[in-house]
């Protein structure tokens, strides 16, 4: 991801990165685009927007480094500076301010003491879906990024220009939150939880 | 790596810090911990909480990746884009 001006690809060359280090990760680009946007055309123009980018920027790409996080770098940089505006989202919050609201310990136990992992059991896809959904977007991304598409802390902070510890700090709190609302769906379906045996 | 050992009558009932426990069993969860097996085990062993929110964040993982990760990508939209590709060479 440096700006180092490389050498140019030949046209054969661009072809062979195209198919062979873009487009195989086309379903999670989808998948990330869907949960930011929330909306099938949305995230279709927004894939759509990122590979040609993609494309016209080839020769900034180092062949044999890591493609898919330069891919989810470039959309998540399309999603802030062109859909973000007109998704169907609510405005966007201050992130500043959400971040210190939950930088805060009592927050983290209060949160998370009352739930088990027998109560997930039974949780039926739209309910964790929903409430990764609810998250605010900075939240929910670095949820997105590390759980289901399993990059690394240190790729995680390339592809969302912030420092590590921010990531590792960020997603703790994005856990936290994601819990609360998962331990409301398990309230509302009479799972079981500590509070309701005491 | 089994960490469902039930020999919690050792444990403590109250964790000391766990914001700061928390945080450490994540990212033993996230693979971004070198030799974190053995401080593991041992926190697993010895704490309650850290214990259940060990296996509480185990399995959001286990279903957020079951089941946020299936939306089916529209069939037409990998042509479209290498038609795309195609008209800007």
């Amino acid at each position: 991801m440096s700006e180092v001006q490389r050498r140019k690809y030949s046209q054969e060359e661009k072809n062979s990165i195209f198919d062979g280090e873009f487009m195989p990760h086309i379903d999670s680009m989808y998948n990330f685009a869907y949960r930011l946007t929330f909306d099938e055309d949305d995230a279709k123009d927004l894939v759509q927007d990122t590979y040609l980018k993609a494309y016209r920027f080839i020769n900034s790409f180092e062949q044999g480094t890591n493609a898919k996080a330069w891919l989810f770098r470039i959309l998540k940089n399309s999603f802030i500076n062109e859909y973000r505006r007109k998704s169907k989202q609510p405005a966007k919050v201050d992130y500043q301010e959400v971040e210190t609201y939950y930088n805060s310990d009592d927050v983290d136990y209060q949160s998370t003491s009352d739930m088990r992992a027998e109560s997930l059991k039974d949780m039926l896809g739209d309910e964790i879906s929903n409430a990764l959904n609810s998250l605010v977007v900075d939240f929910r991304t670095v949820i997105i990024l590390c759980d289901l598409e399993g990059f690394t802390y240190e790729e995680m902070s390339k592809i969302l220009d912030i420092p590590i510890g921010t990531v590792r700090s960020r997603l703790h709190r994005a856990r936290n939150l994601l819990k609360e609302k998962l331990q409301g769906y398990a309230k509302h379906m009479g799972y079981k939880t500590d509070e309701e045996e005491e | 790596m089994d960490m469902n050992e039930e020999s919690s009558e050792a444990r403590k009932l109250k964790c000391g810090d766990t914001s700061k426990c928390f945080e450490l069993l994540e990212s033993i969860l996230d693979g971004e911990m070198d030799n974190s097996k053995k401080v593991l085990t041992e926190k697993l062993a010895k704490c309650q909480p850290c214990f259940e929110h060990f296996h509480l964040e185990q399995a959001i993982r286990d279903l957020l990746k079951n089941k946020c990760t299936k939306h089916a990508l529209p069939a037409e939209l990998a042509d479209s884009i290498r038609k795309q590709i195609q008209e800007i060479k």
